[in-house]
């Protein structure tokens, strides 16, 4: 579980950027929480209409998809960096997660200063190991340098968490499980409302069931 | 201020209460307002299943939805979304799960049955099980539910049996029905108010896997949407009225409710509207938040007050969930939020070691959808010590081949557990949010990790190869909301330990009713909502009389 912090005591006075994960479910009552607002109606339209950068730079581009990498790392199948999740989080902050482009600049600068400093090299020129020991001394809060008020380094990776996992997971048109890499992954055939639902066999697994990339799931 | 008419009666929030409040009295020819302070949606709305949109962006139901909550009064708050509710017409019923009970005859005398018990305040319903019966079945038949009536032993008496004829079997519903089986327990369908064929000029469900967190796109699930505000409508005696925001009662001469403020949010004007009865029925959070608003020189406490106890004994259930990983599909993206149950954890036994009990059924809408699957990981899945990584990839595998249990409890009423207006958070408009201050019971804890043991002995007896608990109360992680709120305006005969009467009828305002989980005294070992349909039905069918003989 991600246990996104609130970073702003205050509240909005629009369109809320908070969501407790459980107050949205079923059962609710944890004490865990999730700062952001996610990619809104412009930022969709824009993942449509394309995978270009609007936000990062080509280096933080590279950063933050090397993070989303080994936040689901590729094995024998995609994770995050063939799902495009990276293209999720940039369309996510071109648009009504602006208020996080700062911090994800400084958190980046960040991370690629603490792995100079301890590998003299870049994020992304680093083996995965060291990539890993970079993102868990992030996740525990151990970061020399940095910067952002905003945020502490453990609540950034906590949100540079959940960005990807729900850029894994989300719709394709919000810009990332791209191919349907995340719904293969984990065997969910896409919504179902505007296919009819299913049948009483496929509920006990008697009938196949068609997913929305054309192939059929037992 | 520009509209003011007057009407029989104002109805303040169109959910499971307000919706057949406003469906009983317009079918009996008087002239009803309602007011709902989100808009009023299409069934076409609810045909995008998008899981970002609908449940993580809450793009639908309660966008604008604010309160805070802390643990005590000396604790600061935190401001978010605590409570999973819903402001568009329909209420919060128009997400809901469906999970349809009749409290038990022992959940109507609490007290009664345990005697007090240091740091809750028990009480006895000032109704009982055989005065709710008929209401019940009226609510049923109405709302459409599928089920199996006689396969709970430990069920509440009918008379009449279900509507409409259980649900089909889900995979994962299957093997916990074999597992619970082998431990000796009774399982039986989950009734569900779904129609499982035509009922009520409605379809049958379609089984599109998106049913609790979701509005049904073709009004199978029974919603006061679908079935209590469509039927009002057509009597020309409703004015619904979406986009209006109450927040204030009006007191008139004599002491009686005259008129309901409200901000009209897509004009941004304030309302006046003018009733000679005003229901409120805005949930056991906005029911009290709005009385305790309505602050007057003649009522400084707020509104049906004198108890001193509008807001108090908020309960919120005890949730308990263990999640199971079997080796082949449990298809529990499919279907219904919950296809089975059982029933047999549910009467009170002290030998355990605390009171009152729960309802168990398995699956719920959190294992059903991809992202929700991921982030309710809860750090607890045996295969991996991290959120992140190759153990977390291999746990989102799971999601087809992943079942869930879940145990609602009766959480016991505090009355330090309260609803207030929040001096310091105010939303868009000004207003104080609701603010929650609660903690739970000791009790409520030792309940939480008895079932736990219980839910994964039935994840053993399933053949999961792997279980865990996901969802349990402790004193570490309190409850800070609840899709089931009940208790801050409880119904009782002494108007100094109660805030309405046995009709729901404010002991100090003659024409101030609440209708909805509000006034519950205690909360049950099941999920409310059927319970508050019944009520409001009842409640009803007295204030027509009433109104015929001219008594009111």
């Amino acid at each position: 579980m991600l246990p996104l912090p609130v970073l702003d005591p205050q509240p909005r006075r629009s369109r809320l950027s908070r969501r407790e994960f459980f107050a949205r479910s079923a059962l609710c009552g944890s004490t865990l929480w999730l700062l952001w607002s996610l990619p809104r109606p412009l930022a969709l339209k824009a993942a449509r209409q394309s995978a270009e950068r609007l936000v990062f730079s080509e280096a933080e581009w590279k950063l933050v998809e090397a993070i989303s990498g080994r936040i689901i790392p590729t094995d024998e199948d995609p994770g995050a960096v063939e799902a495009g999740c990276v293209n999720f989080i940039d369309k996510a902050l071109a648009y009504e997660e602006a208020d996080l482009r700062r911090l994800y600049q400084a958190a980046l600068r960040a991370i690629d200063g603490l792995a100079e400093a301890r590998f003299g090299q870049p994020f992304v020129d680093q083996p995965t190991e060291r990539q890993d020991e970079i993102l868990l001394a992030l996740e525990s809060g151990d970061v020399p340098g940095w910067s952002s008020d905003r945020a502490s380094p453990s609540e950034f990776f906590q949100i540079i968490c959940a960005h990807t996992i729900i850029g894994f997971l989300a719709d394709p048109s919000y810009g990332g499980n791209r191919d349907y890499a995340g719904w293969k992954l984990i065997g969910y055939p896409g919504p179902r409302h505007e296919f009819g639902g299913y049948t009483p066999k496929q509920m006990i697994g008697e009938e196949k069931i068609q997913t929305v990339w054309g192939t059929e799931i037992d | 201020m520009a509209r003011r008419e007057d009407f029989d009666v104002c109805v303040i929030g169109t959910g499971a209460g307000g919706g057949v409040i406003a469906d009983q009295l317009t079918a009996a020819g008087f002239r009803v307002v309602a007011l709902q302070r989100g808009p009023h949606l299409r069934t076409g709305d609810f045909v995008d299943d998008d899981e970002l949109k609908v449940i993580w962006r809450d793009e639908l139901f309660s966008p604008d939805q604010l309160e805070t909550w802390r643990p005590d009064e000396s604790s600061p708050t935190e401001t978010g979304q605590f409570n999973m509710t819903g402001h568009c017409v329909g209420g919060t019923m128009l997400h809901w799960s469906a999970w349809s009970w009749r409290f038990r005859p022992d959940e109507f005398r609490v007290l009664s049955e345990e005697g007090p018990v240091e740091g809750a305040s028990l009480a006895d319903w000032p109704i009982d099980y055989e005065e709710m019966e008929p209401y019940y079945e009226r609510a049923e038949w109405d709302f459409g539910v599928s089920g199996d009536a006689g396969a709970n032993p430990f069920g509440a008496p009918r008379r009449r049996g279900y509507p409409n004829p259980p649900h089909p079997d889900r995979s994962a519903g299957l093997q916990f029905k074999a597992g619970a089986r082998k431990l000796g327990y009774h399982p039986f369908p989950t009734p569900i108010a779904a129609n499982s064929q035509p009922h009520g000029g409605r379809p049958g469900c379609l089984y599109g896997g998106t049913c609790g967190g979701y509005g049904c796109p073709i009004g199978a699930k029974g919603t006061t949407f679908a079935v209590s505000l469509p039927k009002a409508q057509r009597t020309g005696l409703l004015d619904l009225r979406p986009n209006s925001l109450a927040f204030e009662i009006k007191i008139g001469r004599g002491g009686r409710a005259r008129s309901v403020h409200y901000i009209d949010q897509s004009t941004r004007e304030e309302q006046e509207v003018r009733a000679r009865h005003v229901f409120v029925c805005g949930n056991a959070v906005g029911t009290p938040h709005l009385l305790l608003m309505s602050k007057s020189d003649s009522f400084p406490d707020g509104l049906a007050n004198s108890s001193g106890l509008v807001g108090r004994n908020l309960m919120l259930h005890v949730f308990t969930a263990a999640s199971f990983v079997f080796d082949k599909g449990s298809r529990v993206f499919t279907g219904l939020g919950s296809h089975a149950a059982i029933d047999d954890l549910h009467a009170s036994d002290p030998s355990r070691g605390f009171i009152r009990g729960g309802v168990v059924g398995s699956d719920n809408f959190v294992v059903k959808q991809p992202i929700l699957h991921a982030l309710w990981r809860g750090s607890s899945y045996p295969g991996s010590d991290r959120d992140w990584g190759a153990g977390f990839k291999d746990y989102l595998r799971t999601f087809s081949r992943t079942a869930s249990v879940l145990s609602v409890g009766e959480d016991l009423p505090m009355e330090a557990n309260r609803v207030d207006p929040d001096p310091d958070v105010t939303d868009e408009w000004g207003l104080p949010v609701p603010r929650m201050t609660h903690r739970q019971h000791p009790n409520d804890v030792a309940m939480s990790s008895w079932h736990a043991d219980r839910l994964l002995e039935i994840g053993d007896a399933t053949g999961a190869v792997e279980r865990w608990i996901a969802l349990r109360v402790t004193d570490e992680e309190p409850r800070k909301g609840s899709s089931h709120l009940h208790g801050t305006c409880r119904m009782g005969d002494d108007p100094s330990r109660s805030v309405v009467d046995r009709w729901c009828r404010s002991h100090d305002i003659p024409n101030l009713w609440v209708a909805d989980a509000s006034v519950f005294p205690t909360s049950g070992g099941y999920n409310p909502t059927l319970t508050i349909l019944a009520n409001a039905y009842r409640v009803a069918d007295y204030f027509v009389s009433e109104a015929k003989k001219g008594a009111l």
